[in-house]
């Protein structure tokens, strides 16, 4: 299914979602929630000193480490090999399939349990496993909400099924599996944990995303509060992690800012219930550890924003802080996005990754509010990236009608003559349109505005003359 | 150790560099950080305000929290044993339970000592087991949080299959935050030494928001924790 | 103290009157007011859209007009920060980078300049009145000013400010956005309403005219009892009425 997410046009999509009532109130509560939530561990908390400069250590750090991505990632997975691990550098998310595939049908592995992951959406991971046989079941209560309702797809990227509320959830586990229980989230998750412990002992591969990997050791950073994540790399015999080949960082001196940005933006934790580090090692004779280590580093047009004004994009750490104060997801929700990476850093990674083609109105649906670049943990300038998206999209595809609809009115004039003008003309132009003070419905690229709002009427006085004229008639 | 494999490296990195436009096997040095917030995080605060913010960041993690001291730390264990309902016990092999003199508490039949030779019936044990229990390598102030070094003994399992884990917190263990444990393991990397397979950061009992953002506590690792604090100084 | 008004292209074509009350109120305080003819539209809604050369061109012009002022000031948080963006926008082209950076340093939305240039909070206004305030996005996150309108209706007399729920989600104007994406603003705007409306305030209070322009405009349509105006006009407000 990979990182597309439906097939309408990005306007149905957003009629769709706009009509939908349910998710809307759902993703309304929850950017409160969460909002105050990250605010209370972030700004809000004297502990750890002034937020300001944990996110200036987190900037500085992504940038170094995006400036020397090949030494990192040569060291990584050099320390990686060195201890007994596989290293697979995917360029595509076919390469990453394909060699997971090949691990999965040399383990002869039947079931595979997997820990929450973007990364692993993004290339598709489960049709490819079950396409060779394998059953993959997935542990993350939200993600495992959204499998069991026939693959739905996730609107955020730390809490996939966000759109659903506990009713819906409810009906879902009823139907699908058999659930006899009430809409109560806690009985909801007890039925969850029931359905899935036995499966995690069975499993024969766990499969798990990665928040950091840590490039002077070859240790692979999980970031999760379930436990989930834990029991999908304690019991399978084989592990396999994909991460996306900018998530990783020089040491573990650099792991401890990360980890505290991450905790604290995604969900308003200190720190979550489990950090779990997790280092190859082959000689000990652990019961409960793997016995086998893949990692699969990924590109997928990633490195397209190398080298280029995109390049802090690739600094994100998926907290989802964006998201939560976006007020465009607010109302579409995140499948509107057509992405499985939505928001604000949806809006900018996935024209990236997928191309302007697929995903090109993306950055216009923001209002350049600029909430997100305030929220970012690591200071990406996220509206300054969608501008640029816009500079980009334009050159490619020249849209005159907006140009004019920008021109009309003077707005956007560039000479004097032209704006004085315009700003003359104006109430000329619209006098006629003018009821009541207001313009109710407008000609030409007006009409968009007036089909929402009022337009104003032009004032009455010239303010030059005004302004020329204001000394006299004093005193 | 046989070493593992490393497939399409040099193409891959080949590419982002010459994204990035410049040249390949350079050394790269860690510059000096401009911003450093995580030392001043309870810099230069006394053990006891470090064990009390140990004990209210715990608390606010739903997580049960004693205080005893060495002499009474077998009787302190024994209560919350019984609070919690007693049942099958499975703890770490740990000489650390002997040195806190707490051996005897841990020889009953209703105790389980993770026994590498036993195989996957520690596994069996540990997933009926109603307490985990073992001892914190070292713990966190600011945000309540434990840490384990798992190797073969101190094995995973005991702290994610019970429904309770029991962590044994030396005092003399509590750091301000995550960022005295990172640099132990960083100078620990720069002298060569291996790592331990999963170093775990615990704080609490499992838990998850994923249903219109209600907490629920419990998923699928344990469901209650309690930290014992040792006064151990 | 000398300052050149930057009206904005929307205050001049349909805000005058709050133009007017900023140019009477900076004048009480003792400024000398100029206004650079040669100004025009600041080239946002260009620069935002992605038409980065008409926005440079704009931008240029602005700069030519302004470089003479000792201080820049102009009603609109917005605008204000489009000024302070010149630098990055002509960053490649040579010398005007320089210029660009005069503008961007002296340049300030008019409640920054009274608060912490003029440092001035009382106006001796008086507006009996139940208000609410919307805090611009690009005043509050671009121009980092969050305060100097809350100090300065602080002191208006008779007037009770009341709180603003969600009062930092963007109100869905957003330049072209409002138009091009007609259908997500429309629910952004109608939740501010909403908003507003749960505040139980009589009047709005803004200091962007895009935002007056784009939530005045659907309060309008939706027949609601709410007057919109600019700060300035709450500020140059006196019971004797005007000089
Ligand atoms: S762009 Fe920034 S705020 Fe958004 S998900 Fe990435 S790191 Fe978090």
């Amino acid at each position: 299914m990979a990182m597309k997410i439906g097939e309408k046009p990005f306007f149905d999509r957003v009629d769709d979602a706009l009509e939908d009532g349910f998710m809307r109130n759902a993703m309304a509560k929850a950017q409160d929630g969460l909002r105050g939530r990250k605010l209370n561990a972030t700004v809000g908390d004297e502990q750890i000193g002034d937020w300001e400069e944990w996110r200036s250590a987190g900037e500085e750090i992504r940038r170094h480490t995006l400036e020397n991505l090949d030494y990192y990632l040569d060291q990584l997975s050099e320390n990686f090999a060195r201890l007994g691990g596989h290293v697979y550098f995917a360029e595509t998310a076919e390469d990453a399939t394909r060699y997971i595939q090949e691990v999965a049908k040399k383990k002869n592995a039947k079931k595979v349990t997997k820990a929450k992951s973007m990364v692993t959406e993004e290339i598709g991971l489960n049709e490819a496993l079950e396409e060779i046989g394998c059953e993959v079941y997935e542990t993350d209560l939200a993600e495992y909400i959204l499998q069991i309702d026939d693959h739905d797809r996730p609107s955020h990227i730390v809490v996939p099924s966000l759109h659903k509320n506990k009713e819906q959830i409810r009906d879902t586990f009823r139907d699908k599996a058999n659930y006899t229980g009430t809409e109560e989230p806690r009985e909801l998750t007890a039925f969850a944990r029931s359905q899935l412990r036995e499966t995690f002992m069975e499993a024969d591969i766990g499969v798990t995303g990665c928040n950091f990997a840590v490039a002077e050791s070859g240790t692979i950073s999980l970031v999760t509060n379930e436990g989930n994540a834990n029991m999908v790399t304690t019991f399978p015999e084989t592990q396999i992690t994909v991460m996306g080949m900018e998530r990783l960082v020089p040491t573990w001196n650099e792991l401890d800012v990360m980890i505290n940005l991450l905790s604290r933006s995604a969900v308003g934790q200190k720190i979550t219930t489990y950090v779990t580090n997790l280092t190859p090692q082959l000689e000990e004779d652990s019961i409960d550890a793997p016995k086998e280590f893949h990692l699969i580093i990924l590109d997928a047009g990633r490195s397209n924003a190398l080298g280029t004004e995109f390049q802090s994009a690739l600094h994100c750490i998926r907290c989802a802080a964006c998201v939560n104060v976006c007020p465009v997801y607010r109302h579409i929700g995140g499948h509107a996005y057509g992405s499985i990476y939505q928001g604000p850093i949806g809006a900018v990674l996935s024209p990236i990754l997928g191309g302007y083609e697929e995903y090109g109105e993306l950055p216009y649906a923001s209002s350049l509010c600029a909430a997100c670049t305030e929220a970012c943990p690591v200071k990406i300038p996220l509206h300054e990236h969608l501008i640029k998206h816009r500079e980009n999209y334009v050159e490619k595809k020249g849209m005159t009608g907006e140009k004019m609809a920008i021109k009309t009115f003077g707005i956007g004039a560039s000479s004097p003559a032209l704006f004085k003008l315009a700003v003359k003309g104006m109430p000329a132009i619209l006098g006629p349109l003018v009821k009541d003070n207001s313009i109710t419905s407008g000609p030409g690229p007006m009409k968009l505005w007036t089909s929402v709002r009022e337009f104003p009427a032009p004032g009455k006085d010239n303010f030059r003359n005004w302004f020329n004229d204001r000394g006299k008639g004093r005193e | 150790m046989t070493a593992g494999t490393i497939h399409n490296k040099e193409q891959f990195l080949n590419r982002i560099t010459s994204q990035l436009g410049r040249d390949r096997n350079r050394q790269v040095g860690l510059p000096e950080w401009q911003h450093r917030p995580q030392l001043d995080v309870f810099s230069g605060a006394s053990v006891n305000e470090l064990a009390a913010a140990f004990k209210k960041n715990s608390l606010e993690k739903s997580t049960f929290v004693v205080n005893t001291d060495k002499a009474n730390l077998a009787e302190a264990l024994q209560e919350v044993i019984m609070k919690y309902g007693g049942g099958q016990v499975v703890a770490s092999k740990d000489a650390r339970f002997g040195e806190f003199g707490l051996d005897a508490v841990l020889d009953n039949e209703k105790t389980h000592i993770w026994d590498t030779n036993r195989g996957q019936e520690n596994i069996e044990i540990a997933k009926k087991a109603n307490i985990g229990l073992f001892i914190s390598d070292a713990a966190l102030a600011e945000s309540g949080t434990i840490v384990q070094f798992n190797d073969k003994d101190i094995a995973r399992s005991i702290s994610l299959l019970p429904t309770v884990y029991v962590a044994i917190v030396p005092k003399s263990t509590i750091v301000p935050r995550m960022t005295q444990v990172v640099q132990a393991v960083h100078q620990s990397v720069e002298e060569g030494n291996n790592l331990a397979t999963c170093i775990n950061f615990i704080s609490g009992p499992s838990n998850s928001a994923d249903i219109e953002m209600n907490i629920v506590i419990g998923v699928h690792g344990p469901v209650e924790a309690v930290h014992v604090i040792v006064e151990d100084l | 103290m000398k300052v050149s008004l930057f009206i904005t292209c929307l205050s001049e074509m349909f805000y005058q009157n709050a133009a007017k009350d900023v140019v009477e109120i900076l004048e009480r305080l003792d400024c000398e007011v100029d206004f650079p003819k040669g100004q025009i539209c600041c080239g946002q809604p260009a620069y935002n859209s992605g038409y980065r050369k008409d926005a440079k061109k704009a931008a240029k012009q602005m700069i030519a007009s302004f470089e003479a002022s000792e201080y820049i000031v102009t009603p609109s948080g917005s605008c204000a920060a489009m000024f302070k963006e010149y630098p990055q926008l002509l960053k490649d082209e040579g010398e005007w980078y320089g210029r660009a950076k005069k503008i961007a340093d002296k340049t300030y939305e008019f409640t920054q300049f009274v608060v912490n240039i003029l440092k001035v909070e009382d106006l001796g206004a008086t507006y009996p009145a139940k208000a609410t305030y919307h805090t611009s996005c690009h005043m509050t996150r671009l121009l980092h000013e969050k305060e100097a309108p809350f100090r300065l209706l602080k002191n208006v007399r008779g007037l009770e400010l009341l709180p603003l729920q969600n009062n930092y989600d963007c109100c869905g104007f957003g330049g072209t956005f409002a138009v091009k994406m007609a259908p997500i603003s429309e629910q952004m705007v109608d939740e501010k309403i909403r908003h507003i409306e749960e505040s139980t305030a009589n009047v709005l209070i803004a200091a962007d005219n895009g935002c007056m322009m784009n939530i005045k405009g659907r309060i309008d349509r939706k027949g609601k009892p709410i007057e919109v105006k600019h700060i300035a006009q709450i500020l140059n407000t006196r019971v004797e009425g005007r000089v």
